[in-house]
């Protein structure tokens, strides 16, 4: 997983590089001073707690799906909100000298962010319909987890900050439509790693790598 | 009160002659079951199971019964009413109700009540979780058997209400009363322990049955290829009642309305016989009867043999004293390499092993001291997936009995003859003694014994300790849960503490937690 993560990361810097050496002066198409842009959002999320998850559900990469609202001021500066989920089914387990053991009681774990971030959408002189991005923000993620047989108070429901950086690009589809594609690094500490199968593997990141794909409306 | 042995035995050699012993194996009258031996005080009944779980619900769902003049539209306008993401399911099968989903994380009994109030609604319901709540109908269970819910048992069997079934668990012991039969021997004369002489009785017939609660009268496939090492046959009968109590902390049947309740209730067993008990050694011939017990080598052929013939779990509830550096020096006089071998060839072929932890805190044993080293629990405690199990009474304290050490890695209730009346002992359905022990009657009041009459027997040691241990193990066996040395892991792991925080030589990591065991880990808890 450390090596996927990395692997994914210099990616994105590479790719951003290659942006920010492609930006331009903002085209001459008379872009509004304040765009309200909503979207709908599909992402599949590598996640950092790779034992942690490849015990409960046998793997660790999941969608998630959701959407939000963008506020873009004069075409570069723009404020991002979302929300998203993630909900699965697997089973109650152990970890033993890095194998899982799974023992056939149903458990499920729903996550719900909810995130803030704000970034730059930059110009590139050849492509103008093609708009990479970067980002940086803040996440409230909260985190259920129920299983069968649980007793009072056995069960999960909490919630902890989260900070996240994502890069990608936008490509206009259409005047009002258009597609991003982006990959987000989120960290979010503070719910796993206190118990359960993520304090045997030592595993205390709920977040992840997720490579996101967005349907803007908007210009 | 009377309380026969039940206590680790000791290992000494055996030279057996059974050829004055002829059995008829099923042939025989039914057992009697006299019920619970000796005067006993009930305890008060336990707490409101009910109320102990809790009502619970799942999320995410509402049981609607909409009215059948309520046309899909009004329906639906109803489900939005009461929650803002909710839908109608399609209708599952055998159901004339439907299924609103909901987001998990609004208030599903919220919505309920907003749809019950709609007048297209005849009924709303949340969804319970529904599931067993076993608290055995045993009659004894409620009032003599505090030491199956001191290990958390009744909701370890709503996790898993097969209860073992598809595990064999061998029960390498004094033997086990799992066939009825009529025997006849020759019995000579004998001295006892003291010296005293006892006569001849001549050719005498022997009534023997299946322990009714043990071996049901249709249920003669729960027995697995059973052996006796001490007379080497096929037919591992028990004489001294130590194997047949022991099999039935293990698997006791369970929820009949009789008797007491065993741990893995419907677990196979394998009866494997390797303890001689006086009778063995007077069935045999012998002229005296203080060398009961077994050998090291008997131990080990009973291991190997559980191993090879399906055995999953092993339960030897023996043990013998000797050095403590036998790890280190495993020749030196009273170790046992060859039943550390058998061990290991068992955990091999996937087998786990529970030991008892000893019984001699308070002894001295020459020339090893008080409380000497349990030679087998100390083997067991150095290899991953056996385990060594001592013994605590009805308040989770130290047994007085049971032995301490670096090696001692599990507890489980073994009881106690200290607490009030006889309400510590672990009691299970084995031969009423006054009709088997009758050598401890005068000489001139001797006479021969009957092996059919049972009742419910209160016994305490680590021998009774080691049996919840192999029962909770074979549960988890059939959870899924197959490597031994991750059972023993888990068993571990997820032991309540007792006594100083962490690991202790006197109580290992602490009482076996079923439930916890069975139930295992979510991701954030």
């Amino acid at each position: 997983m450390t090596a996927n993560r990395i692997s994914v990361g210099r990616s994105v810097g590479v790719g951003l590089g290659l942006a920010l050496c492609l930006v331009a002066p903002a085209a001459a198409q008379d872009p509004p001073p304040l765009s309200v842009r909503p979207f709908v959002m599909a992402t599949e999320q590598s996640f950092a707690a790779t034992d942690t998850f490849d015990a409960a559900f046998g793997k660790t990469y999941f969608p998630f799906f959701g959407g939000g609202v963008q506020v873009v001021i004069n075409d570069g500066f723009f404020v991002e909100l979302s929300a998203s989920r993630f909900r699965q089914t697997g089973e109650r387990a152990y970890l033993s000298g890095g194998k899982a053991f799974k023992l056939g009681i149903p458990l499920t774990a729903t996550i719900t962010p909810f995130e803030i971030s704000g970034g730059y959408r930059f110009r590139l002189r050849q492509l103008p319909r093609v708009r990479p991005y970067a980002a940086i923000g803040a996440g409230s993620y909260a985190y259920q987890e129920t299983s069968d047989f649980a007793q009072a108070g056995e069960d999960v429901d909490t919630k902890h900050t989260g900070y996240l950086v994502n890069g990608g690009a936008e490509f206009r589809l259409h005047t009002w439509f258009g597609v991003a594609i982006d990959v987000q690094y989120s960290q979010v500490k503070g719910i796993l790693g206190g118990g359960g199968v993520s304090q045997q593997a030592g595993e205390s990141d709920l977040g992840g790598v997720a490579a996101r794909l967005k349907l803007v409306v908007g210009r | 009160m009377a309380v026969t042995g039940g206590l680790v035995l000791t290992l000494r050699g055996q030279a057996p002659d059974d050829s004055r012993l002829q059995v008829l194996q099923n042939v025989g009258l039914p057992a009697v079951d006299e019920g619970l031996i000796e005067g006993v005080r009930r305890v008060a009944a336990l707490q409101d199971r009910a109320a102990a779980s809790g009502g619970r619900s799942l999320a995410g769902r509402v049981i609607v019964k909409f009215r059948d003049e309520a046309a899909m539209p009004a329906r639906r306008a109803a489900v939005r009413a009461a929650s803002g993401t909710g839908e109608i399911a399609e209708r599952p099968s055998y159901a004339d109700f439907d299924i609103v989903r909901i987001d998990p994380s609004e208030d599903a009994e919220e919505a309920a009540s907003v749809l019950r109030q709609r007048p297209e609604v005849q009924y709303a319901q949340v969804s319970h979780r529904v599931h067993a709540l076993l608290v055995p109908n045993d009659p004894l269970y409620l009032t003599q058997q505090w030491n199956l819910p001191l290990i958390n048992m009744e909701k370890a069997w709503d996790i898993q209400p097969q209860a073992g079934s598809a595990i064999t668990v061998a029960v390498i012991d004094t033997g086990m009363a799992y066939q009825n039969a009529t025997l006849t021997a020759t019995l000579g004369a004998f001295r006892d322990r003291n010296g005293r002489l006892y006569p001849a009785l001549g050719k005498v017939t022997i009534p023997y049955s299946a322990a009714p609660q043990l071996v049901a009268p249709t249920g003669a496939s729960r027995i697995v290829a059973p052996h006796d090492f001490v007379n080497e046959t096929a037919t591992p009968f028990d004489f001294e009642g130590h194997g047949t109590h022991v099999s039935g902390t293990i698997g006791q049947l369970t929820n009949d309305s009789i008797g007491t309740a065993g741990v893995a209730f419907n677990v196979k067993l394998m009866p494997v016989k390797v303890l001689a008990s006086e009778w063995d050694l007077l069935f045999a011939g012998f002229t005296n009867i203080s060398n009961t017990g077994g050998s090291d080598d008997d131990v080990s052929r009973g291991i190997r043999y559980a191993a090879d013939n399906g055995a999953k779990i092993l339960n030897m509830s023996l043990g013998s004293s000797g050095p403590p550096d036998c790890a280190a020096k495993p020749n030196q006089v009273d170790c046992s390499p060859v039943i550390e071998a058998a061990m290991r060839y068992a955990v091999g072929k996937g087998c786990f092993i529970v030991v008892a932890g000893g019984n001699e805190f308070e002894d001295t044993v020459a020339p090893y001291g008080k409380n000497p080293t349990s030679v087998i629990a100390e083997i067991a405690s150095r290899i991953p997936g056996v385990v060594s199990v001592a013994a605590v009474d009805r308040s989770k304290g130290h047994a007085h009995y049971s032995s301490t050490g670096s090696y001692i890695e599990l507890s489980a209730p073994g009881g106690s003859e200290l607490d009030p009346g006889s309400t510590g002992f672990i009691r299970q359905q084995t031969f009423d003694f006054n009709f088997t022990d009758t050598f401890l009657a005068p000489p001139a009041q001797f006479r021969a014994p009957r092996f059919d009459i049972f009742g419910y027997i209160g016994y305490i040691g680590t021998s009774m300790a080691a049996p919840h241990v192999a029962g909770v193990a074979a549960m988890l066996m059939q959870q899924g849960i197959t490597d031994p040395a991750v059972i023993e892991e888990i068993l571990e792991k997820t032991a309540v503490d007792l006594g100083p925080p962490g690991r202790d030589n006197t109580f290992g990591f602490g009482l076996v937690d079923a439930r916890a065991a069975l139930r295992g880990l979510g991701l954030a808890k």
